[in-house]
């Protein structure tokens, strides 16, 4: 199955979140199920522009590589979320589509997080 | 609510030290106790960032308190990042001006040199996002690199306007026997030259080595008092006439423009406001310049220019030290160094220095006005200062 990044919809009014906080952003609303706060989940798009980027030289000691490059996306549906990229010469606006990929392995800790490629 | 001055300070050189965390708090704090005339205070609040993690020395308040013998006073730490310093500044200041303390010792340290360089700035990158940009490798140079493609796409800014702002931190830094780094350095050096790119080689791209601040280690105390207790010390006057702080959100990409430092906007509205005066007012500012852009970028959100304009400004040289106002004229963040829990005492203690008009060969004439930003995580935490020389 192919892995997603999951928005956090507010029970009450809808809105979509991510990332996450523990209550709505928009409404302020929280849900609670006895002890516990509740959100639908609903999968963020993984297609859009890129907004801005970076290519980082110096990298946390866990990462082997010589440079990894960020950028900043605006999904289709308007959120943002930050995530790697594997664009050889990247710009600002163009069309990028996302993948869920592992991004770090810190020791045992395995993150799984969004690499953009290009769209073009 | 009653007014609060400023009536000591100390710093310790921002460089590598070899002292235990709590003697490098110690140490400027005995300098500020010294300066004010006080043996003792009636509370301290010690600024820091990694003593859990890098120091492996937690509760610094209590230790401070031991180097310096003054028990049984009440003590603690101040963690807010990058802005502890005008954090713990802020809360002694409330403690003055709600009445429950008439002297208070503010001090922060740091020593980072307990790692390397990789290691202290992913240390540092704990204060980003966690699940939303820490799990990518993201780091504070890397959020700094992409906030800077997007101000140069959006205002004009460029590799020149950030090495000017190098150039005229080390410039200055090179006249404050406590900097980190005292060398001067030139645009051929660090741009237009043939050995450039290997001097100033890319970090996060486009940020290279120079735009980015070094990592310190380094102290700075201040004491704060009532206005009675100030009268009768007979130091010259120096009021902390306004303070504000405002946060943002966490993840950067969750703000509404990722090029507005909405907080630095709103704490120095709330310093300004409360001081009574205007970013106009200002002879002299110290503006948290981690990163060579966020010095072009704060200096618009706190009003000294309008924003996009910060750039030109300095283009112009109105922010150097015989300009119209002056910026990091202690080398800022960026040369004086960035000892991290201990960076937003440093530039109070840099103001104290001008307002006094004890700053030497970098004085600026007849500074009246002073004003900090202390900048904490990427912009989500900010704290602001302004003093008034009475």
């Amino acid at each position: 199955m192919n892995k997603q990044i999951l928005g956090y919809k507010c029970k009450k009014c809808g809105h979509v979140q991510y990332p996450y906080h523990s209550r709505c952003k928009k409404c302020g609303h929280t849900e609670w199920r006895g002890f516990d706060i509740v959100f639908d989940t609903a999968p963020l798009p993984q297609d859009g522009k890129l907004l801005t980027f970076t290519h980082l030289y110096a990298l946390p000691p866990d990462f082997e590589a010589v440079t990894v490059s960020f950028g900043i996306v605006e999904l289709s549906d308007g959120h943002r979320i930050t995530g790697q990229l594997k664009i050889e010469a990247p710009k600002i606006g163009m069309k990028v589509q996302g993948k869920v990929e592992l991004v770090r392995q810190e020791g045992y800790t395995k993150h799984w997080g969004l690499v953009f490629y290009s769209a073009a | 609510m009653r007014d609060v001055y400023v009536v000591g300070i100390g710093i310790t050189s921002f460089t590598r030290l070899d002292y235990p965390l709590a003697e490098i708090a110690a140490y400027p704090a005995l300098q500020a106790m010294q300066d004010a005339g006080l043996d003792k205070v009636d509370h301290v609040y010690v600024a820091n960032m990694g003593g859990g993690r890098v120091s492996n020395q937690t509760a610094l308040g209590s230790a401070v308190v031991d180097h310096l013998c003054l028990w049984p006073v009440g003590a603690e730490t101040i963690e807010n990042g990058p802005a502890s310093g005008a954090s713990a500044i802020k809360t002694g200041a409330m403690a003055i001006a709600s009445g429950m303390m008439d002297t208070v010792l503010v001090t922060g340290a740091e020593r980072m040199n307990e790692v390397n360089s990789l290691e202290a700035t992913d240390f540092v990158a704990t204060l980003a996002h966690p699940m939303a940009e820490r799990i990518y490798g993201v780091t504070l140079p890397a959020l700094a690199g992409m906030f800077t493609r997007l101000y140069m796409e959006r205002y004009g800014v460029t590799s020149r306007h950030l090495a000017m702002v190098a150039i005229k931190n080390h410039a200055n830094a090179c006249l404050n026997q406590f900097a980190h780094v005292q060398n001067k350095i030139s645009m051929d050096g660090i741009l237009d030259g043939k050995d450039a790119s290997h001097n100033n080689p890319v970090i996060a791209d486009p940020l290279r080595f120079f735009d980015i601040c070094p990592v310190s280690d380094g102290g700075a105390a201040v004491i704060l008092a009532s206005a009675e207790v100030a009268k009768k010390l007979g130091k010259p006057l120096v009021k902390l006439a306004g303070f504000g702080q405002a946060t943002d959100t966490h993840a950067v990409h969750e703000r509404e423009d990722p090029t507005a430092l909405t907080a630095v906007r709103l704490a120095a509205d709330k310093a300004f406001k409360m001081a009574k005066l205007k970013p106009a007012d200002v002879d002299v500012a110290e503006l948290h310049d981690a990163f060579t852009i966020l010095e072009i970028a704060e200096s618009e959100e706190v009003g000294f220019f309008e924003k996009g304009k910060g750039h030109l400004a300095l283009e112009r040289g109105e922010t150097a030290l015989n300009g119209k106002l002056p910026i990091n004229t202690s080398g800022g963040l960026k040369a004086r160094g960035h000892a991290v829990g201990a960076t937003g005492i440093a530039q109070a203690h840099e103001i104290v220095l001008q307002l006094r008009g004890d700053a030497k060969k970098r004085q600026v004439k007849d500074a009246k006005v002073g004003f900090t930003c202390n900048f904490g995580g990427f912009g989500n935490n900010v704290v602001c200062l302004a003093m008034v020389r009475e």
